[in-house]
Order: structure tokens, then C-alpha cells, then sequence
């Protein structure tokens, strides 16, 4: 196993894995940027190097300062985490080049699976179905509209070097596409440097399931089930579960093989995820896409499943044997991710950035809270604005569901608007709560939702609190003579007692 | 103690009395006689009838934000008597609403002119942040009285994009 692990991340992710190195006994690096200096993730880590200004492409993107990083102290291994250089095969390639391990798949696998044309051509070969659509890119309009008149509209235009929905368009008539793929060329072109793009028919109500699976060095692919992603905002998903609302084994055991088939065809080694659309009308699945690194909601596999699949990515990365086989997988109960986010779900979830000047995280019975940020934490307009994931596990997916409830209600965070008031309303909503989930599940939840009124006097305990707060430290005291103090009564009153108490001890 | 607190563009009249652990307050004619206990700063829990309810207090632009249950609250406090004493609470008059950018970026579009009548929830300017567009609105119905950016303006979270009376 490795004596010291660098990792090229920050937040909760990197707090995360910091927690493994520490379970298995390894030194843990943290890198940081000039903003980052106080941050969570180089508090939790045994060192911390800076690599670079707040700028990402400057810090958590320099390939050539991280290297440096890692060298200078001597670490062995690499985690990328997610997002930042996770699935940059440079970077593998630039690890390895400076005798280092890099924790996840090879180069080689990563290039194959990331181009989504490519992917699909690997998943054409091993059999799986994938949405009827081009794998290669379409170049002129004139070929867009025969091919799309060919699939029968709705039909989907997407970015061949895409991610994150950028790029993606659908479109429903023929009278839509002209613009349509002009539009969705340019922002490939802006986001991706490439303007490549295909085009795939949309298939209805879709669900988006996706197979964690687990490859070592020795031969053995397995999986770990599957996760529903369904909620999603902006193509990006919010809420995930595990297993599916469907639970369904058959359908499990059919996408399971199926990911393990696309895992063994790229001679993959370490986490992956297969991206599943599941019909929910005909329950047809097809591949969608390969996340060739630790996905963010990595903790309801875990949770369910019970295994810790940052220990098992140190174990393959080492050269070690996976811990477990395929016959030693067992689900056991329901386990739920809601990504809290620094954004304001009453505004089309716009960013919120700012300083956490409250923080309460929940706790007890079947509560995870994997977090990046602690009281005080500044959330930078620099990086991603998810602060942190909670997750919870029950026997059922309805006892999940009463402990997210209560789990959110327990989660306070102030300064900073947040996606928890918008994961309370959903934890209540009929729709979730009977499993209903397509990606059209929150564009349909926004038009039904009502809002439901407090009940009135707590309303007016909320205004008698604001009083109380505004009497304890804004009120001005006037004293003999006219002249004004700054501090109120109330604060000095608690300052009184205050050294009351102190006296007393 | 005499205030206002206005809650989503509502206007209250509190009264409110403190005598040690006891709270008596008068909301709209409504009644409490709460029990008071303080267990750290910006947390004030109350005791009604046995029934415990904490409220968590924090200030942000001029809004006291108040978590109660699991729900957030943003509440505005008028104070008749500073603003007797022209000790105005930092220029926030009842009526007057600044919209402030969120975060730094840049103006896309402004839509609307000195003078425009705006209902609530009316956009008045397009910031584009962080690869998102982001359209500020109207917190209130009323009229423009000032706009004081043009469309290619950058601007710093804070900064006073319009105001409506």
C-alpha cells in the first residue's frame, strides 16, 4: 500500500478521500490554491502545498504545478477526485511520466471513453444498445436533417467532446433544427474547443441509471448496482438513489452485465460509471456515456452496498486484488443524495456565493454528511458552488425518505442561499415520494408545486426572533446627556452575564 | 418596544417586552407570552406551552434571516424611532428597494427606463455570472427611479443596479 497519497482536489471530495488515506494508515497532500489557503480540505490533510493563484486553470488545472507538488514531498500516487483533471488523459499520462501512480484507469481507457463518439463505438462493440443516433459527428445541416428525419423527431443534438449538458439541444420539429444546430456547433466550439457534434434520437420520460463498476489489476470486473439520477437541473444531476425506485433485479442483473461487458472490452481498471437512459415506458436501456473516475454520489452505493470504494481504488491502484467478488454484492436497504448547493433554487439556481456565517450539520440514525466547508468557509465564485452531499439510508425506501425529511430539517446554513429549501419541498412531493422520476422531473415539479404556507404564528415568532436580534445588537441606547452608545442593552446585559458566568467557574 | 417588521412586503405593528426569561409580545393584535433562553449567539429559543421553538437569527443586507423549523424567514425591522431621529436604518425608507447584484459580472441588457411602472417580480436587469444569465426582478410593485448601469458594465457583488419606489 502506499506510504503517502497527493490529492488533486479540493472540498468534499478531497475531504473524503483525505478520510480513506487516513483508515488505511497513508499520509495524505492536499493541494490548494491562494484562496483556498483556510479551507476544509487542507485543514484535514498531515500536509497541504499551494499550487497556484484562486484561478482553477492556474491551481487545481496546472498539471505542471501539481507534479511539482507531489514531487517535492515525496508522495507515490495521485487521486484526481471528480471533475478538475479526473478525466484528463494528459494528466495520467503526465503522472506516470514522473514515476508517480495515477489512482484510476489507464490513459489509454480514459481517451477511449471520453470522446462520446468513440464511447459508443466501444459500446456498439461489446454489445450494448446504445440510443439510435450517429457515432460519428454529423458536419453539415443538410446530414442533420436527413438522419434526423430518419430517427423521427424529438431528437437530441449533443457535443461529441461534451459533459455537463453544454452543447446538448433538443428538438422537437423540423422547423427547430435549422437554428438548433447552428446553436449547438457554437457552444461546443465555446465550451469544448471543438465543434463537433451528433445526433441521437430523444427517447421518452427517460430515466438516467447508471452501473457503478469496480475493475483491479488481476482480471476481476465486477458491479455495485445501479444509482436513479434522474433529478436533475440543467443536465446535472441533484438527487440520486440507490438503488432505483424500479428495483427491479432482473433489470439490474440485464445493465449490470452489460456495464461489467463495456468494463472488460476497454480493459478497464478501478471505479467506473456506466450512464445508463432507461425508458421508463418500454424499460429499454441504452448507453449513454463512461465516467472513467469516483463519481459524486459515490455514497449511496456505499451506503447500500457497504463497500468503500475509495479504500478499493488505493487497493487496485497498489496492484492489490478488488476486496470482494461479484457473488459477495448484496443491496441491503435504500440510500438517498441530495447535493447541497450554494445556488438559489427560487432563481433558476443561480450561484450564491458568500461567507457561511452559520453552520449546523445533521447527524444521527442513517445520516452521511460528506462536506466541504465548516462555519466561516467563503464559498468562491471560483469553483463549483456544491458545498456539500447528504445522504441517508433506510430499510426501505420510505424509511429513507422520513430521514432525509428530518435530516434537511436539521440542516441549517446561514449567509449563503442554498438548495436545501428546494430538497425540502421535493422530499415531500407526491411524485418522489411514489418513485415517479424521469429528467423532466423538476421542469414538471416547478409548475405543480404550490407553496405551503407556515403556519401563521410561527411566522411571528420568526418576526418576534428578528426584533429580539435587531434589540440585542443594533439598538441604539441613549444615555444622559444625548450621547450614543453603539452597543445595546441587550448585548450588554449578555456581556453582564457573561462574566457572571465566567466568575462562577 | 415598539417596531415593524415586514415580512414578503407585508407590514406588521410589534410590540414587543422582555423581563428576564419572559417575552410578551403583541403581533397584529395577536398575543404571546413566551419563555426565553439564549443558548449562543444569534439563537434565540422560545418556550410556549411547552412547545420548544429555536429560532436562528443572522443579519444580511439589512434583512434579518430567520430559521425556524426547517423554513427560512427574511424579515425587515423598521425602527419608528430611529428613523424619528433621523438615524435612518443605513438608508433602508420603507418603500424604497435597491436591486444589488448577487455576485460580480456583467450587464447584458437593462430593461426598463427611469420611470417605467414595474409590477413585482418584473425582470429590470440581465447580469451574466459565472456562464449564467441571471435576471434580477422587481422585489415590489412601483417605478423606477434610478438605473445606474448600462448594458457592458461590469459590477461587484453589492453594487446598486436600479431602484424602485
Amino acid at each position: 500500500m502506499f506510504r503517502k497519497v497527493l490529492i488533486a482536489n479540493r472540498g468534499e471530495i478531497a475531504v473524503r478521500i483525505i478520510r480513506g488515506c487516513r483508515e488505511l494508515g497513508i499520509n495524505s497532500v492536499a493541494i490548494y490554491s491562494e484562496a483556498d489557503a483556510e479551507s476544509v480540505h487542507v485543514r484535514a490533510a498531515d500536509e497541504a502545498v499551494c499550487v497556484g493563484p484562486a484561478s482553477s486553470s492556474q491551481s487545481y488545472l496546472n498539471i505542471d504545478a501539481i507534479i511539482a507538488a507531489a514531487t517535492s514531498v515525496n508522495a507515490e500516487a495521485i487521486h484526481p477526485g471528480y471533475g478538475f483533471l479526473a478525466e484528463n488523459a494528459d494528466f495520467a499520462r503526465a503522472v506516470t511520466a514522473a514515476g508517480l501512480t495515477f489512482i484510476g484507469p489507464s490513459a489509454d481507457a480514459m481517451d477511449l471513453m471520453g470522446s462520446k463518439t468513440s464511447a459508443r463505438r466501444v459500446a456498439v462493440e461489446a454489445g450494448v444498445p446504445i440510443v439510435p443516433g450517429t457515432v460519428e459527428e454529423i458536419t453539415s445541416f443538410e446530414e442533420a436533417r436527413k438522419t434526423a428525419e430518419k430517427f423521427g423527431y424529438p431528437v437530441m443534438l449533443k457535443a461529441a467532446a461534451g459533459g455537463g449538458g453544454k452543447g446538448m439541444r433538443l428538438v422537437t420539429s423540423s422547423d427547430e433544427l435549422n437554428s438548433s444546430f447552428t446553436a449547438a456547433q457554437a457552444e461546443a466550439a465555446a465550451a469544448f474547443g471543438e465543434a463537433a457534434v451528433y445526433l441521437e434520437k430523444a427517447v421518452e420520460r427517460p430515466r438516467h441509471i447508471e452501473i457503478q463498476i469496480f475493475a483491479d489489476t488481476h482480471g476481476n470486473v465486477v458491479h455495485l448496482g445501479e444509482r436513479e439520477c434522474s433529478i436533475q437541473r440543467r443536465h446535472q444531476k441533484v438527487i440520486e438513489e440507490c438503488p432505483s425506485p424500479i428495483d427491479d433485479p432482473d433489470l439490474r442483473q440485464r445493465m449490470g452485465d452489460a456495464a461489467v461487458k463495456i468494463g472488460q472490452t476497454v480493459n478497464y481498471t478501478g471505479a467506473g460509471t456506466i450512464e445508463f437512459l432507461l425508458s421508463d415506458t418500454t424499460r429499454d436501456f441504452y448507453f449513454l456515456e463512461m465516467n472513467t473516475r469516483l463519481q459524486v454520489e459515490h455514497p449511496v452505493t456505499e451506503l447500500v452496498t457497504g463497500f468503500d470504494l475509495v479504500r478499493e481504488q488505493f487497493r487496485v491502484a497498489a496492484g492489490e486484488p478488488l476486496s470482494f467478488t461479484q457473488d459477495d454484492v448484496r443491496w441491503v436497504g435504500h440510500a438517498i443524495e441530495c447535493r447541497i448547493y450554494a445556488e438559489d433554487p427560487a432563481n433558476n439556481f443561480f450561484p450564491s456565493p458568500g461567507t457561511i456565517t452559520y453552520l449546523r450539520e445533521p447527524s444521527g440514525p442513517g445520516v452521511r454528511v460528506d462536506s466541504g466547508v465548516a462555519n466561516l468557509s467563503e464559498v468562491s465564485i471560483h469553483y463549483d458552488p456544491m458545498i456539500a452531499k447528504l445522504a441517508v439510508w433506510g430499510r426501505t425506501r420510505d424509511e429513507a425518505i422520513e430521514r432525509l425529511r428530518r435530516a434537511l430539517d436539521e440542516y441549517q446554513v446561514a449567509g449563503i442561499t442554498t438548495t436545501l429549501p428546494f430538497f425540502r419541498e421535493v422530499a415531500r412531493d407526491e411524485e418522489f415520494v411514489a418513485g415517479k422520476l424521469d429528467t423532466g422531473f423538476i421542469a414538471r415539479f416547478n409548475e405543480r408545486r404550490v407553496e405551503v404556507e407556515p403556519p401563521p404564528e410561527q411566522n411571528d415568532l420568526a418576526m418576534i426572533a428578528a426584533a429580539l436580534h435587531y434589540s440585542r445588537y443594533e439598538q441604539p441606547v441613549f444615555v444622559q446627556g444625548g450621547a450614543q452608545v453603539s452597543d445595546g442593552r441587550w448585548k450588554m446585559a449578555g456581556r453582564t452575564a457573561g462574566l457572571r458566568r465566567w466568575r462562577k467557574s | 418596544m415598539k417596531l415593524k417588521a415586514i415580512v414578503d412586503d407585508q407590514e406588521h405593528e410589534l410590540n414587543v417586552k422582555i423581563e428576564g426569561d419572559r417575552v410578551n409580545a403583541e403581533i397584529d393584535g395577536r398575543v404571546y407570552e413566551l419563555e426565553l433562553r439564549e443558548p449562543e449567539p444569534g439563537s434565540y429559543l422560545f418556550l410556549r406551552d411547552a412547545a420548544v421553538h429555536e429560532c436562528r437569527v443572522s443579519k444580511a443586507h439589512e434583512t434579518f434571516h430567520v430559521n425556524l423549523h426547517g423554513r427560512n424567514y427574511a424579515v425587515t425591522i423598521v425602527d419608528p424611532k430611529r428613523l424619528r431621529s433621523g438615524q435612518g436604518a443605513h438608508g433602508h425608507h420603507h418603500g424604497l428597494a435597491e436591486i444589488t447584484a448577487p455576485m460580480p459580472g456583467k450587464v447584458v441588457r437593462v430593461l426598463i427606463e427611469t420611470g417605467d411602472k414595474v409590477e413585482k417580480g418584473a425582470g429590470l436587469v440581465v447580469v451574466e455570472a459565472m456562464k449564467m444569465q441571471n435576471e434580477m426582478k422587481s422585489p415590489r410593485v412601483g417605478v423606477v427611479v434610478s438605473i445606474n448601469v448600462k448594458p457592458g458594465d461590469t459590477v461587484n457583488a453589492g453594487d446598486v443596479l436600479a431602484v424602485v419606489e
